[in-house]
């Protein structure tokens, strides 16, 4: 098997090294069927690196511990899934993972893009392969998953503890699948940029790349913050930790181009800004590959340094000065065709979403790598916490809360006050509704003002939904659940872009929720013995041990009452691996009374039973994750087949005038 | 409210006050950004990151102050004592050791020998006593996973 990867592995890189070179030099010399055969070589590259991580499976899945990347991940009595996850479980294989994505889906746009934008295409072949050429001569050279061991061992170490939960078979191949999409784009705002086109048809391919990427990688951030909620143990499930971090930049930053894109469709402005958003979003993404598996910055999830760090510093500097460096000498064709008239107007709106993105991104890349700038400045390494990032972002994202409710309401060029404000005023009613008691029974003034800026977001969201439905039902006697449907179909990136904006209320609520009223307490009882936090009283009835395939287990059960009446009861452990016998790694009890989690953690215990518990009061943390679900449904209705989409083209051709090379040309 | 206006170009001596319109809107925002980020890193204290001899060099420096400690966690010094009662342990970055006492939840993957950062506030003379004990993400384990050292 080793043989069969490493060997698929080589070849790819002499396939995608021809690749390249025969898709520049037949792009400059207008080819035809080198392109072609340049096209080929992206898919046959990507097979190549199909077949070694077939390879890299079936040893996994034989055991084959001659391998030292499946000696040091899998064991014999993991469970079959768990194996599978383990591919993914370090930096190697985790490397050749997103290697393979890249190739995937790059494949798969080159097949669907192939025709329609022929004159883009040898350039966003070429810019793929230099991504998987270059990863591929790490995977080949420098850290290869196909390394064998100078003797076999009878068994492997198994895959960590903390790792093995089923968040492990979702969180780091979304995650990474993420970072790795941001590619497709990438190639494609490249190929434009190289060969100057610089008109309408790019956008829509980049757009739509843009969107898959954005989506995989939001799936990735929610799996990871349900999984840190589930199996880190700390109550919480953000942490502001440097690998969050960075794995949300390309996230707000490509949020950012998903919006300002709009504008540059509808009236040609902001272009150069919107490539160096998606120059920015690749980068960041590279970086977080990077900073994950690498060391740079002190994380819970890195330490020490790889040795392919300086590969990947190198590949995001030249990345950084070819791109700048594009975007400056297609500065001239770049102009925008229109200014903005109003504050008041849809693009200036679409501007300050922009800015109070960015401005996150800013501020949340500027803690991560504070402790490296502060050390060459002066001297002296500081590091800054969560108040940082909550105390900088919390007032942004209530702004940009405040911006998705005002936004939509916005005309494109200038909005009059008076429909403007015959609009807010329901929402602002409602607002002042949520807020008079919310200032009086809670404890936070903050908490009340954040929850009215959500009411009225969410009121606004919902009467352009009500408005469109009543409109429909009006006009073509539909029901509402039709009209619904059909509203999707017809304009499903305003009414589906509208569901993720519900979503993100959603995650809003729970945000603010639990961030400013969890309650923790520790408790250390014998069994029995009941303890109090809020208005639960915590019953501790003692330990269990147990043994599963491979681990043994020790589990603690707790009934939670409240006004003396049983409400439920939770069971939290800790698990003794083998190979880990050193580390009881804690498996959370976790329950939803009402709207609020109560969190056990198993700490330590005593041979009489005498257990410590640390207990958490998590107010709805239950909305982050229906709005995640939210998230991810109105992500998908945004790929949606439009009925409309055949006759748009023809439609848009004759009145409106499309930013086209009208203007480069 | 949808409208699909078809703006002509606008004139150039209007154009370019708008530039500057804007360019001051920009302004205020990234000042209003500049500002939150100034007070926070003010108010919520950064702490200082180290290692145990740069600790021990600066002490009079970083005395009551918060500081972020990196090292391994000494062969032999957990203490991790009843239900209840705090961790101790020391940390050493091969030359220097530091006490620290850890009164939280016993972290999953926390064991001699592992790197682990600590965080807390420093008393020259006293053991560490750290609010924040972040051990390393399991992801990370190249060196230490592989068979036959005794994981």
């Amino acid at each position: 098997m080793a043989q069969i990867g490493a060997g698929s592995l080589l070849l790819g890189l002499v396939l995608a090294a021809y690749g390249l070179v025969a898709s520049i030099v037949g792009a400059r010399w207008r080819l035809a069927e080198l392109v072609e055969s340049a096209i080929r070589a992206v898919w046959g590259v990507t097979a190549f690196i199909v077949i070694a991580v077939a390879a890299l499976v079936t040893a996994f899945l034989r055991h084959d511990f001659r391998l030292a990347y499946v000696a040091g991940r899998s064991s014999r009595d993991m469970p079959t899934q768990y194996v599978l996850a383990a591919l993914w479980g370090g930096q190697e294989g985790s490397l050749l993972y997103w290697t393979m994505i890249v190739g995937l889906l790059g494949s798969l746009a080159l097949v669907l893009h192939r025709r329609r934008d022929r004159a883009l295409i040898p350039y966003v072949a070429a810019t793929l392969l230099s991504v998987m050429g270059y990863l591929l001569v790490i995977l080949n050279f420098v850290t290869s998953p196909f390394t064998l061991l100078p003797t076999t061992p009878p068994d492997g170490a198994g895959l960590n503890p903390l790792l093995r939960d089923p968040g492990m078979m979702f969180h780091p191949p979304f995650l990474l699948a993420g970072y790795a999409s941001f590619t497709v784009p990438f190639a494609f705002g490249a190929a434009a940029l190289i060969t100057g086109r610089l008109g309408a048809e790019w956008l829509r391919a980049i757009r739509r790349w843009t969107l898959i990427a954005w989506g995989i990688l939001g799936t990735g951030l929610l799996l990871g913050a349900w999984w840190a909620y589930h199996v880190l143990g700390w109550g919480g499930y953000w942490g502001w930790d440097p690998v969050e971090n960075l794995a949300l930049l390309p996230w707000l930053t490509s949020t950012a181009f998903l919006h300002s894109v709009i504008v540059q469709e509808r009236r040609g402005m902001l272009k150069v800004w919107n490539l160096a958003l998606l120059l920015a979003s690749f980068l960041l993404s590279v970086f977080g590959t990077f900073v994950v598996r690498s060391g740079l910055l002190s994380s819970v999830h890195a330490f020490a340094v790889s040795p392919i760090a300086p590969w990947f510093l190198g590949y995001v500097a030249a990345v950084t000065i070819i791109g700048i460096g594009l975007l400056i000498y297609r500065l001239p064709s770049l102009q925008s065709e229109r200014v903005i008239e109003s504050v008041t107007s849809r693009e200036a709106g679409f501007l300050l979403n922009n800015l109070l993105l960015t401005a996150m991104a800013f501020a949340t890349f500027w803690g991560t790598v504070f402790p490296l700038f502060s050390e060459i400045f002066s001297s002296t390494k500081l590091t800054v916490g969560p108040p940082f990032y909550n105390q900088v972002n919390g007032p942004l994202l209530l702004a940009l809360v405040a911006l998705m409710g005002i936004g939509p309401l916005l005309a494109w060029r200038r909005t009059a006050w008076r429909p403007l404000w015959r609009q807010v005023r329901w929402p602002l009613l409602g607002a002042g509704l949520v807020l008079v008691p919310l200032l009086a029974l809670l404890s936070k003034p903050v908490a009340a003002i954040a929850y009215a800026v959500v009411a009225f977001t969410a009121i606004v969201t919902l009467l352009e939904y009500v408005h469109a439905l009543l409109a429909r039902r009006r006009n073509a006697h539909e029901s509402v659940l039709t009209a619904f449907v059909h509203l999707l179909r017809r304009n499903n990136r305003r009414y589906g872009g509208y569901i993720v904006h519900l979503a993100m209320l959603c995650i809003a609520v729970g945000v603010i929720a639990s961030n400013l009223f969890q309650q923790e307490r520790q408790f250390v009882l014998k069994p029995g013995e009941q303890g109090q936090i809020g208005p639960y009283t915590i019953v501790y009835n003692g330990l269990q041990d147990k043994r599963v395939a491979d681990a043994e287990v020790i589990a603690a059960q707790v009934s939670i009452l409240r006004n003396g009446r049983q409400q439920d009861s939770v069971t939290t452990y800790r698990f003794f691996y083998r190979n880990y016998e050193d580390q009881p790694t804690a498996r959370m009890g976790i329950t939803t009374l009402g709207m609020t989690d109560i969190y056990v953690v198993l700490d330590r215990w005593e041979n009489d039973g005498t257990a410590s518990l640390r207990v958490y009061l998590n107010p709805l943390v239950s909305w982050i994750w229906l709005g995640g679900v939210v998230y991810i449904l109105g992500t998908l209705t945004l790929f949606w087949p439009q009925v409309a989409a055949v006759r748009l083209p023809a439609r848009r051709a004759a009145p409106e005038p499309v930013p086209s090379q009208a203007a480069s040309s | 409210m949808t409208g699909t206006a078809i703006a002509q170009p606008v004139e150039r001596s209007r154009r370019r006050w708008l530039d500057v319109r804007w360019l001051i809107a920009a302004l205020i925002i990234a000042g209003a950004v500049g500002y939150l980020m100034y007070t926070s890193l003010q108010s919520t204290a950064a702490s200082y990151f180290v290692t145990v001899s740069e600790l021990q060099q600066r002490a009079a420096e970083v005395q009551g102050k918060r500081v972020r400690v990196g090292g391994q966690v000494v062969a032999g010094s957990i203490h991790t004592g009843g239900p209840g009662e705090p961790i101790r342990f020391a940390i050493t970055d091969g030359q220097q050791t530091l006490p620290v006492v850890y009164s939280g939840v016993l972290p999953d993957i926390f064991t001699d020998g592992r790197q682990v950062i600590v965080e807390g506030v420093f008393r020259q003379g006293q053991p560490l006593e750290a609010d924040t004990l972040l051990t390393q993400c399991p992801s990370k384990f190249q060196a230490q996973a592989t068979p036959g050292q005794g994981q």
